[in-house]
């Protein structure tokens, strides 16, 4: 196998090098197209690979819209078995390859969560927790660019400049696949502030968006 | 309102879209427009693409490492039963028991498959075995008997509940297009409720198999397309009678268990 060992293991650990610029992030997206072609040929250690790659990425995402390790872990499995079934597909959809990644493990993660809905109830919400401080305070913005494609880097750009509480509902809207007011309810805010929020929020973001178009 | 001549109102439109909060009659006006105007479509498409970006920046966190354990026996399990239907497809030149050199015989994932029924085969003597002691020990005797003299199982899962106890045996008899269930746990549902088996197709949605009733040993009609390909099986806990298989699972997972073609 031709891989360079530094691949192997490299993005559980370390945080792999951040992309400074457009240059860098296609460098980045060649190495997982690459891969997910032989993971298309069936290559086992190209999935391997990815895996290492990748996983603590989508496992963050996955933690995100489920707020359950188990959960999140069988998220993060049902994801790479579909890429293990669907990487022939991959080409055709034109994605940056994060993007595609990105896309399988929210819908595998809302499926989670459709389906335990019922246990819900039982489920923990330490992470949320953590959530409403970012809500109230004014903590440091903790989005993560690594990996990300030239269209992430732009939204990161734009949601960076949103308040936090602003940034955190809209997020949450998008990756939980919430309503104003299932949001409200979650978060424990009046639906009104939430509306305001989102709509101020995706105004800005519109704004922002369209410098990058 | 024609969106055309309002193209803020368009992207504002797009935008919510792609976020998920534009909900109910509006968000139905929005995607019918969509699909008959191409300006609507693309405006759709560019924000689904923005908001998608967000999937990329959450902060990375590392899964446990028993994930990826599991996805590789699943894995491994998909690439046997693909060299098995590979080896089943290909012409026979001769006949497996006069040829202990041919392709097949030398593939070495086939031989892994092979292995790992070796191991599955223990467990279910182990659970038969542990079956024995109830009242139904002469059927189950009889299964076995089955089980160990004729090759008509094909597919085995052993579903485990959540702290992996075995909880259920399922086998499939292509032959006679039978899943038969036992009941290996202590587990019984309420008078009010009823089991369903599932089968996890790895894209699109779970498909029922059928609906247990509360004997420990049952048998439900499939059709081999329904098994084959399938490396997940679940059964969840459902109103009495079961949901729709379109509906998907309503109720909690509570068993499940990988899906193996049998290869001895």
């Amino acid at each position: 196998m031709a891989w360079p060992r530094a691949w192997q293991g490299a993005a559980a650990n370390t945080p792999p090098e951040r992309p400074h610029n457009a240059r860098m992030a296609n460098t980045h997206d060649g190495d997982l197209m690459a891969l997910i072609e032989r993971v298309a040929a069936r290559d086992q250690v190209a999935l391997k690979v990815l895996y290492d790659l990748t996983s603590g990425k989508l496992y963050g995402l996955a933690l995100r819209v489920v707020r359950s390790h188990e959960a999140a872990e069988d998220a993060l499995q049902d994801t790479f078995l579909q890429i293990w079934r669907t990487a022939p597909d991959y080409r055709a959809t034109l994605s940056p390859p994060m993007a595609w990644l990105g896309l399988i493990v929210r819908s595998r993660s809302l499926d989670l969560l459709r389906r335990r809905k019922v246990e819900r109830e039982h489920l923990t919400d330490e992470i949320d927790d953590a959530m409403s401080d970012t809500l109230e305070g004014d903590s440091a913005n903790p989005m993560d660019t690594s990996l990300a494609s030239q269209q992430a880097c732009a939204l990161h750009q734009c949601l960076s400049q949103l308040e936090n509480k602003q940034r955190e509902v809209v997020s949450l809207a998008y990756l939980r696949d919430l309503s104003h007011g299932e949001l409200a309810q979650q978060l424990q805010l009046p639906l009104g502030t939430v509306k305001t929020w989102i709509r101020r929020g995706l105004d800005q973001l519109r704004a922002c968006m369209a410098r990058f178009a | 309102m024609n969106l055309h001549q309002h193209p803020e109102l368009l992207d504002r439109l797009a935008a919510a879209h792609a976020l998920g909060t534009l909900r109910g009659g509006a968000r139905r006006r929005f995607e019918a427009l969509a699909r008959e105007e191409p300006v609507v479509r693309a405006a759709a498409l560019v924000w689904q693409g923005r908001v998608g970006a967000m999937n990329e920046l959450q902060t990375p966190q590392a899964p446990a490492e028993a994930v990826w354990t599991r996805i590789d026996n699943l894995v491994q399990a998909d690439q046997d039963s693909r060299a098995m239907a590979r080896a089943r497809s290909a012409p026979p030149t001769h006949t497996p028991a006069q040829s202990p050199v041919g392709g097949w015989w030398r593939n070495l994932a086939l031989w892994r498959g092979a292995t790992a029924a070796g191991a599955l085969a223990t467990v279910l003597a182990v659970v038969t075995a542990v079956g024995l002691r109830d009242q139904l020990g002469a059927e189950i005797g009889a299964l076995q008997a089955q089980l160990a003299t004729v090759p008509t199982v094909e597919y085995v899962a052993v579903l485990n509940d959540d702290s992996a106890s075995p909880s259920m045996l399922v086998t499939f008899d292509p032959n006679n297009r039978k899943l038969t269930l036992q009941r290996v746990g202590n587990f019984q549902e309420g008078a009010d409720k009823s089991l369903q088996l599932w089968a996890l197709p790895p894209t699109g949605a779970p498909r029922s198999l059928g609906v247990l009733s509360q004997e420990r040993l049952l048998k439900l009609a499939a059709a081999v397309g329904d098994v084959r390909e399938v490396p997940l099986l679940a059964i969840s806990l459902e109103p009495k009678g079961g949901v729709p298989s379109a509906s998907g699972p309503t109720g909690p997972v509570l068993f499940k268990g990988v899906l193996i073609q049998k290869m001895l």
